[in-house]
């Protein structure tokens, strides 16, 4: 890569890499200019979103079934739907399952997904196309249709994994059921989680790890510096940025993460591997509750910022010592976890 | 939940011809224009020859077009709930039997008064009728028959059984002197479960005053499920899966020895064509579920469909009038002979003549002895997934306590059941 | 040196096998014949059959839902980069009343349960007589891309040194032009990353289109994929082929623009 250290001899690595220092120069005009440039923004927002939660709030306050859907009448109960949410012991047990799950997830995301950013960053380049366009393949799998193979290679009667155990000479695996319960039917959500949560970290990472250049490697090795130090006092202050945003992302999503669940096993056996979302769907959408759907979906919302909002004030406090808003900024994206 | 309930014969090639008939491009959806209705039938439900003379005949006479939109399974529950709300969205719609009451009661549907005095299959009508108020016609019935492979049963000495214990008989032969595998019965068929529970008189659910109540804790519960646990110790299937997944017809039959099955005669036909496909021979014969005694056939679940007319329809002269054609003597007769009479027919004055040794013979047989769920409007809850049903067979079948499995699943069936 | 060189080849061939192998079971299955889409013993090896192929684009309507499906994305795309680039800028460059909040706002967006908001919507579009509709659907997937295109774009905008910007304003540009002759031109993995993002997010939208847009006309390529699965049974092998062609797109898409996004990134970096 050519860099070109005479002409911007002030030029910071990239933008994953910490952001630039903005020296305090010269004030930028601004008055009514910047409300124009978001409004197009705040009022679409406002218009769907917005518009679309003050709604389902509205419901959530309300009897709000088939009939009232079709018949288009509102009859209000109060707080019927969040008592009877909150008096549910499912609901409880969903939550503490969606964070046991989502601290799970995130976690293995981020570290394989670190692992493999780090090995991108070492491979030669024949290798590393070899693997990037694996991770590629694996992150542009719609969801529905990577969650029906996964179905399959764990099914019981013609399931691969059952196969595979077969043949490597273990016993029990004849008609072996992967998803007999609520952990196991979670360990492979988990898995298809992870293997397509992964490709978005670690294909970013390895964007980000290129901006540093590998001088700066060298001296630390000089010094006898080992991998292990390199990575803890090189990479991990300057991608601070990155895995702070990283992780707010992949816990946003995993959070929400709805079709694997579902699809997998409907949340079953016996509601076993019923996370929030799933719980909202079956109650709300499956059962046309569509008033205790909402008053579920508020709740996990307000838990979800007031979990989040520990993150939210990190963002903002390392804003502010940048002096102008930090970010990681980096590929795509698949909808949803 | 799905309703697979489709006619026997010559299934597979409708889907498309189906749709083709139908739209014109300008969509459904347009808000109820006077010279066209839409009309949504389930995909597969008709053949298409049926529905493409029937709208032709229909447009002569009317002068209006009728536009056929095939809808698919998958997400049908929220597409008719939301279009059953909007001005002109569709004008006749079928609905699957166990469903109707449930829409019935959310105003969605056009009452049909003016039909109630057509000669309707008695049986089919308690699904389209609320407090004697009819909001769908039935359209067609079917229900589940044995398929069995002949010659492995002829190999295994087996005889084709009049009662359960003579079936019980006939399966350990086969299991002895065979390596097929008996029967082929998923854990969840909770159908046919439910054929079992009411030979001994009981019910997913009984009426208690204004509510109802979840009746699987019951002896009927636990002999029906008995009976089922027995059967299900000859199949090879898991005990956490229905006949849908696998698909027990075209997915787990094909691959072989199966000597026996419990199936809807869509599913017979794609099991035939998936075994030609690969170049064998399906060797079928079928019998009526047996009963408890040779005097009763088993009592099996008589599913099926209705038409029935959106209360928002854009154009609700043409849907009744699309409606009195598509039910009338002679087009449902004409339906049943398009079938080649695979299917109950939905008025007595319908005959269905099924040629000798077909699906069709056996299944007509225990028409007369079919079961239909609680007829509430909370009963499609209860099918919903997480179905609590399914859930209680995998416990009952794994060896849980029968008691505490069918406890659990009735205080859902409960809630769920008295939701509107 | 070497030895490990080859560990970490090794270790990198046998994670490409592993993320790989699910998308070539999907690509396989769509060659299969029917009866060894599910075998006991599973078939790796099979004379390849192209016969799912033309039933799934034999579909009735399918260039429809084809035309569809590139119109809802291509319009959410555009839309949510020009909108989310000026909101960009703002968040920045600008200093103004509100901004934080502006910012909170946006990370809060991201967290937005659509799944669950789906009825919502629809009663909303329903009311407003918008149902059927493929600028509903636009505007749905537009906004659903937004925040994360704002956050996206902002960042790379407040990596672009200030100083280049107001170099060019001394030469005489104002301030528009500054933005589009020093900014724009380094935004290019930026608009890329946010592009993909609502590539995928409008291509793949099944739940929303299923009930707002039930005319068969107005349909979009998820609800394709699904009809395979009937109350015949499912065609897994249309099902699968159908997938694989949904989503060679949205691979070469990833496959070229990945690249840039890397590419340009980097070079972005350390260049001026």
């Amino acid at each position: 890569m050519t860099v070109d250290i005479e002409e911007a001899p002030s030029r910071p690595p990239g933008p994953l890499a910490g952001g630039p220092r903005a020296r305090r120069g010269r004030r930028l005009p601004t008055g009514w200019v910047p409300y124009l440039l978001i409004a197009p923004a705040v009022v679409a927002l406002l218009a769907v979103l917005g518009y679309a939660l003050v709604r389902n709030l509205l419901i959530s306050f309300q009897e709000f079934g088939r009939r009232q859907l079709i018949s288009r009448t509102t009859e209000w109960t109060g707080l019927d739907n969040y008592r009877e949410v909150l008096e549910n012991d499912r609901f409880w047990d969903s939550l503490v399952r969606t964070f046991v799950f989502m601290a799970v997830n995130v976690v293995l995301i981020m570290v394989i997904g670190t692992l493999i950013g780090l090995l991108l960053n070492q491979l030669g380049r024949a290798m590393r196309l070899v693997l990037s366009i694996s991770l590629v393949a694996a992150w542009a799998m719609p969801v529905t249709v990577s969650t029906t193979v996964f179905s399959w290679l764990f099914d019981t009667q013609f399931g691969v994994a059952n196969w595979v155990m077969r043949h490597l000479g273990f016993s029990g695996y004849e008609q072996h059921n992967w998803f007999g319960s609520g952990l196991s039917t979670l360990t492979i959500a988990t898995l298809l989680i992870v293997w397509g949560s992964v490709p978005f970290v670690a294909l970013n990472l390895y964007a980000g790890l290129t901006t540093i250049g590998g001088e700066i490697y060298e001296a630390a090795r000089m010094d006898g510096a080992n991998a292990w130090r390199i990575f803890w006092s090189i990479v991990a202050p300057i991608m601070r940025p990155f895995f702070l945003i990283t992780s707010f992302l992949e816990i946003i999503w995993v959070f929400k993460a709805f079709v694997q669940i579902y699809a997998l096993n409907g949340g079953g056996p016996d509601r076993e591997s019923e996370t929030l979302p799933v719980m909202a769907y079956i109650e709300g959408m499956g059962q046309n509750q569509y008033g205790t759907g909402a008053a579920i979906s508020v709740l996990t919302l307000v838990i979800l910022l007031v979990a989040m909002s520990f993150y939210f004030r990190l963002i903002l406090r390392q804003e502010r010592e940048e002096g102008l808003p930090t970010q990681t900024a980096t590929a795509p994206v698949r909808s949803g976890a | 939940m799905r309703h697979k309930l489709v006619a026997a014969v010559g299934a597979a090639a409708m889907t498309v011809a189906l749709a083709a008939c139908g739209d014109d491009g300008s969509g459904g959806g347009g808000g109820g224009s006077s010279d066209s209705i839409t009309v949504w039938l389930m995909d597969g439900s008709a053949p298409d020859s049926w529905v493409s003379e029937l709208n032709t005949a229909f447009e002569e006479k009317y002068g209006v077009t009728v536009n056929v939109e095939t809808q698919q399974w998958d997400g049908i529950q929220d597409r008719i709930t939301t279009a059953l709300s909007e001005d002109g969205t569709v004008d006749v719609l079928e609905i699957g039997n166990t469903q109707t009451v449930g829409y019935a009661n959310t105003g969605g549907l056009a009452d049909l008064g003016e039909f109630a005095d057509e000669p309707w299959s008695e049986n089919m009508l308690d699904s389209a009728r609320v407090d004697g108020t009819l909001y769908a016609l039935p359209w067609y019935g079917a229900n589940r028959v044995v398929v069995y492979d002949k010659s492995i049963w002829a190999d295994a000495g087996a005889e084709v059984p009049t009662t359960r214990e003579e079936w019980i008989d006939a399966l350990e032969k086969i299991d002895e002197n065979t390596d097929a595998e008996p029967i082929y019965l998923p854990g969840q068929s909770y159908y046919v479960l439910g054929g079992f529970i009411a030979d001994e008189g009981g019910s997913f659910a009984v009426q208690d005053g204004d509510s109802w109540e979840g009746a699987l804790d019951t002896p009927a519960g636990q002999a029906g499920m008995d009976f089922y646990r027995q059967l299900q110790s000859f199949s090879n299937s898991p005990t956490d899966n229905d006949e849908a997944s696998p698909q027990q017809s075209t997915e787990v039959v094909p691959a072989g020895d199966v000597a026996s099955w419990i199936g809807l005669g869509w599913e017979a036909a794609g099991a035939t064509a998936a075994i030609e496909e690969q170049g064998g021979e399906a060797d079928f014969g079928y019998f009526p579920i047996p009963g408890k005694t040779a005097d009763e056939l088993g009592h099996v679940f008589l599913g099926g469909s209705n038409l029935a007319v959106s209360e928002r329809a854009g154009n609700r002269e043409m849907a009744m009038n699309w409606l009195r054609m598509a039910t009338s003597q002679e087009w449902a007769q004409k339906y049943v002979d398009a079938n080649e009479g695979g299917v109950v027919p939905n008025r007595t004055d319908v005959t269905a003549e099924p040629a000798p040794g077909t699906f069709a013979e056996a299944m007509v047989q225990s028409a007369d002895v079919g079961f239909l769920p609680p007829l509430t409007p909370g009963w499609a809850n209860v099918e919903t997934e997480p179905n609590p049903i399914k859930e209680f067979m995998t416990r009952a079948l794994d060896g849980d306590d029968f008691s505490a499995a069918a406890g659990d699943a009735d205080s859902e069936i409960t809630t769920r059941i008295n939701r509107e | 040196m070497n030895a490990r060189k080859t560990w970490l080849n090794l270790v990198a061939l046998a994670l490409s096998a592993a993320f790989l192998f699910p998308v070539y079971w999907m690509f396989a299955t769509s060659f299969k014949s029917d009866s060894q889409v599910l075998t006991r013993d599973p078939v790796f090896f099979f004379t390849p059959t192209f016969e799912h192929y033309s039933t799934a684009t034999g579909v009735n309507l399918f260039w429809t839902y084809v035309r569809n499906s590139l119109v809802v994305t291509v319009g959410a795309v555009l839309l949510a980069l020009a909108v989310a680039l000026c909101a960009a800028f703002a968040l920045a460059r600008m200093r103004f009343r509100g901004r934080r909040g502006m910012l909170l706002a946006v990370m809060m967006a991201q967290m937005a349960p659509w799944e669950i908001l789906i009825i919502v919507v629809y009663l909303n579009a329903r009311d407003l007589s918008m149902l059927n509709s493929i600028g509903t659907l636009v505007l749905v997937y537009f906004v659903m891309a937004l925040p994360f295109s704002i956050w996206t774009l902002r960042g790379f905008i407040a990596a672009v040194p200030k100083e280049l910007e107001e170099s060019a304003m001394i030469d005489g540009c104002n301030r528009g032009q500054a933005f589009f002759r020093v900014i724009f031109p380094l935004l290019g993995p930026g608009l890329m990353a946010t592009s993909l993002f609502g590539f995928i997010l409008a291509w793949n939208e099944y739940a929303m289109v299923l009930v707002l847009n039930k005319a068969p006309d107005a349909a979009t390529l998820p609800l394709w994929i699904t009809q395979f699965q009937t109350n015949f049974g499912n065609d897994w092998g249309a099902t699968m082929a159908a997938s694989s062609m949904f989503t060679v797109p949205v691979l070469l898409v990833f496959l070229v623009l990945q690249r840039r996004v890397t590419g340009g990134l980097a070079a972005g970096a350390v260049k001026g």
